[in-house]
């Protein structure tokens, strides 16, 4: 399976975005992201990126106020995934210059086209940042 | 500063068409202080959209705005299914965005087993009949999140076609959908398998890229059948891996890593116990642990899982010794993650070459004191 989700939380444990590869119901997903936002805001920084989470890992990456949480299976390569949240935050920065958390809330839908892009099946199919910008710059211009 | 910027985008962001109302609501949800504050701004935020959203004469931008505003309620945890029916009628429309929008927030909402799927199969169905490549993309994009076992039929046969479009970006999201029937009802694409093995063949990098995810699954289930592509797997990688991708396939300098990842990990299962098979590919993996750059985490990431298919395929004592070295520098760093990588590839490789733990005693029991790390009791063993 590889991926089963991308969470965009901030400090606070307020959800920025949430993409699910596999459904889970609303009361799954509140009690997950419940859980790891609290498992990951208490680790220190003298912690590795990558802690265990009932049968998965969950690969985790801060940037100013916001975390970024990938829940992957355990056959998963905990550095790569940990660099594609860095390459999806390049991708941002190049679409909003400079990308911060008001961005992402006001444009919620351009950063789900992105990753609709990048991860698909949940499974990585798009790294090139012309690639995954392309429809979303060529619908900006037609409406 | 941070205020000036702030200040900044909200001007920029009312040029974007946004409503000051949209602004308000996001401005208020940014600027609670605790759940219960954030629960009371959803829940009227609910009372205004159900008052408004079943008003017919609503102008499509509005109605966007709203669908957009309900995906918010769902995510800070509210029920919105009264406002499904509002996101399915959206995926009809003509409008790119609106359509795009339509389809996403379908697929936030709904499970592949929903009531509505059936409402929305015939506008994918259409939509993938398309002159426009991006309205084909969008519902390719639709039909790897909403098809299931159920409603492959009805959307088979043009996804097929699709394969041999002309725009990569509709071959690659083809390629995709074709995976998800695999994944849902393998017997439904079996007699179908012989496009993955074309697709990997393509022209397009991202195609090809985007090939190896159902041949990774397609491997996993019945590697013999798949010995024949070893060469063309090893010969793939080796033009990766020696810059022959566009440079804008690079990440970081390095060539398209997360597909050289994808590559070991097939080549793992392809290899593994068969000496004939392996030994296509003692060169290429030899060459990228050489090449591969260890001052970077996606160098780091590539050359960890060139280790784990070096561990897993028939064994060659060069390569398990040059495996070794590069473990040896990841338990030395300063890095938690790259200690975190070495003990795991640690545990590998022993299993083929055990006196590797001696060697690296030391470095493994520093490794240990250090929190957060596992396989902490497979080596207290030693």
């Amino acid at each position: 399976m590889g991926i089963r989700f991308v969470l965009m939380v901030n400090k606070q444990g307020q959800t920025r975005l949430a993409q699910y590869y596999e459904y889970l119901t609303l009361e799954e997903r509140r009690a997950l992201e419940g859980e790891i936002v609290r498992k990951c805001l208490a680790r220190s920084d003298y912690q590795c990126s990558f802690v265990e989470h009932r049968k998965y890992k969950i690969v985790y990456r801060r940037y100013a106020s916001l975390f970024f949480l990938v829940g992957v299976d355990n056959e998963e390569n905990e550095l790569a995934i940990l660099e594609f949240i860095h390459l999806l935050v390049e991708t941002m920065d190049r679409h909003f210059g400079n990308v911060c958390e008001l961005d992402i809330m006001f444009h919620l839908e351009k950063v789900h086209f992105m990753l609709e892009e990048m991860v698909v099946n949940g499974c990585i199919v798009e790294t090139n940042k012309a690639n995954i910008l392309a429809p979303i710059q060529l619908m900006d211009k037609s409406s | 500063m941070e205020q000036l910027k702030t200040l900044g985008r909200e001007l920029a962001m009312g040029s974007h068409g946004q409503s000051k109302e949209f602004l308000d609501l996001i401005k208020s949800i940014g600027e609670a202080r605790s759940k219960a504050e954030e629960d009371r701004i959803v829940l009227r935020e609910i009372e205004t959209l159900k008052r408004r959203i079943n008003d017919a004469d609503t102008p499509k931008r509005k109605m966007k705005e709203y669908i957009i505003r309900l995906l918010y309620v769902e995510m800070l945890g509210h029920d919105a299914s009264f406002g499904y029916i509002h996101a399915v009628k959206m995926t009809h429309d003509d409008a790119l965005l609106l359509k795009r929008t339509g389809y996403l927030a379908v697929t936030l909402f709904l499970s592949d087993d929903h009531d509505l799927i059936i409402l929305i199969v015939n506008t994918i169905q259409k939509d993938l009949a398309s002159d426009n490549y991006l309205v084909v993309c969008a519902a390719l994009n639709a039909v790897c999140r909403l098809i299931n076992e159920e409603t492959i039929p009805a959307v088979l046969p043009r996804v097929v076609d699709l394969l041999n479009h002309s725009k990569d970006a509709v071959r690659k999201k083809a390629v995709m959908a074709l995976h998800r029937f695999y994944q849902k009802s393998p017997s439904s694409v079996s007699h179908l398998l012989t496009n993955f093995r074309k697709r990997l063949c393509d022209n397009d990098p991202g195609v090809m890229g985007a090939s190896l995810c159902p041949l990774f699954n397609l491997v996993s289930d019945d590697a013999n059948s798949y010995k024949d592509l070893v060469v063309s797997f090893v010969n793939i990688l080796k033009q990766v891996a020696e810059h022959r991708l566009p440079k804008t396939y690079d990440y970081h300098q390095m060539p398209a890593p997360f597909i050289q990842v994808k590559m070991l990990k097939i080549l793992a299962l392809l290899g593994s116990g068969d000496k004939q098979a392996s030994g296509h590919m003692y060169t290429v993996l030899g060459d990228i642990i050489r090449k591969s750059d260890s001052m970077t985490n996606i160098g780091n990431a590539v050359l960890y899982e060139c280790i784990c298919c070096v561990a897993s395929i028939y064994p060659n004592s060069n390569l398990l010794d040059s495996a070794a070295d590069v473990i040896a520098k990841f338990l030395k760093s300063d890095s938690h993650n790259l200690k975190y990588m070495g003990i795991d590839a640690l545990g590998r490789l022993i299993k083929l070459s055990p006196h590797i733990a001696e060697q690296h005693q030391l470095a493994v029991i520093d490794c240990l004191e250090v929190k957060g790390v596992p396989h902490k009791d497979e080596f207290i063993v030693f």
